[in-house]
C-alpha cells in the first residue's frame, strides 16, 4: 500500500477489537476468535484487521501447525506490535481523560 | 423429514459458502487475494452451523469490497495535522467522501423501500377503485316533475 500510514479510523468497532487485544497483549488471535469474542460480523472484522495491519498496530502471521496432523487448515494469528500497544494505550487513556472542549 | 431436507441442503449451502468466499478472495488486491482466502477458509471451520458459516462468506465479500476500496484510496486520509500528530482519527475527523460504499449501499436501501412503498400505494388505490360499491358511486339523478 505504499508509504505505510501510522493513522488508523477510531470506530466504536476497532476500539471494541483494541480492547480484547489489550485485556492480554501478548495473545495471538485469528479473526473467528475475535468474532466469537466480541461478535462483531466479517464484513466489519476483516477490513479493521487489515488497517490495523498495514499502520502497525497489528503484525499477522500463520499459526505453525502441520494441517494434516491436525485435521484442519492453519490460521491467520494477529497480535499487538510494542506500537501498537503503545498506541492503543495513548487512545484509551484520552478516553478515559475525556475530549477537550 | 425436515431433518432430512436439512441434511440434503446442508451440501449445497456448503458449496455456495466455498464459492462466494472464492468470489470475495478474487475480488481483494491480488497481493491479499490468496491470503485473505486461506484465512477465510479456516475461519469458516470455526463456525458450528451451515447458516453462520454462510454469513460468514457474506461478510467476507463485503469485506472484501471495503479492502478494494480503501486499496484505492492506499492511504487512509489525515483530516488534520492535529490528528496526524496523534496517530489516530476518531469519528469526528473521519473524511467522507461525496459518495462513499456505505453511503450508496444507504441510498440504494432507502430508494428500494421508496420504491417499494410507492408501488404498494398504487396498486393498493387501484384496487380500492375497483372494490368501490356502485351504491357509492356519482349518478345524475332525472329531475323530479313539479305539479
Amino acid at each position: 500500500m505504499g508509504k505505510k500510514d501510522t493513522n488508523v479510523r477510531m470506530s466504536l468497532q476497532t476500539l471494541r477489537i483494541l480492547e480484547i487485544f489489550l485485556e492480554n497483549p501478548t495473545v495471538q488471535l485469528a479473526g473467528a476468535d475475535v468474532h466469537q469474542r466480541c461478535g462483531i460480523a466479517s464484513g466489519t472484522l476483516y477490513p479493521i484487521l487489515l488497517r490495523l495491519e498495514s499502520a502497525g498496530w497489528f503484525v499477522s502471521q500463520w499459526e505453525s501447525i502441520d494441517p494434516s496432523s491436525e485435521g484442519r487448515p492453519r490460521r491467520r494469528l494477529y497480535r499487538l506490535t510494542s506500537a501498537g500497544l503503545r498506541r492503543a494505550s495513548e487512545v484509551f487513556a484520552s478516553f478515559n481523560r475525556g475530549v477537550p472542549a | 423429514m425436515s431433518q432430512r431436507n436439512q441434511q440434503s441442503t446442508q451440501p449445497e449451502l456448503d458449496g455456495m459458502t466455498h464459492w462466494l468466499i472464492h468470489h470475495a478472495a478474487r475480488r481483494a488486491p491480488e497481493s491479499l487475494s490468496s491470503r485473505l482466502e486461506e484465512e477465510w477458509l479456516a475461519d469458516l471451520g470455526s463456525r458450528p452451523s451451515p447458516l453462520s458459516r454462510l454469513r460468514l462468506a457474506v461478510g467476507c465479500c463485503w469485506a472484501a469490497m471495503v479492502i478494494v476500496s480503501e486499496y484505492q484510496r492506499s492511504r487512509v486520509p489525515a483530516a488534520s495535522p492535529v490528528a496526524a500528530a496523534r496517530g489516530y482519527i476518531t469519528l469526528a475527523d473521519r473524511h467522507f467522501d461525496y459518495l462513499s460504499l456505505r453511503s450508496g449501499t444507504l441510498f440504494l436501501i432507502i430508494g428500494l423501500h421508496a420504491a417499494l412503498f410507492c408501488g404498494l400505494i398504487t396498486t393498493l388505490s387501484h384496487a380500492h377503485e375497483l372494490a368501490a360499491p356502485p351504491n357509492l358511486q356519482n349518478h345524475v339523478l332525472a329531475p323530479v316533475p313539479t305539479t
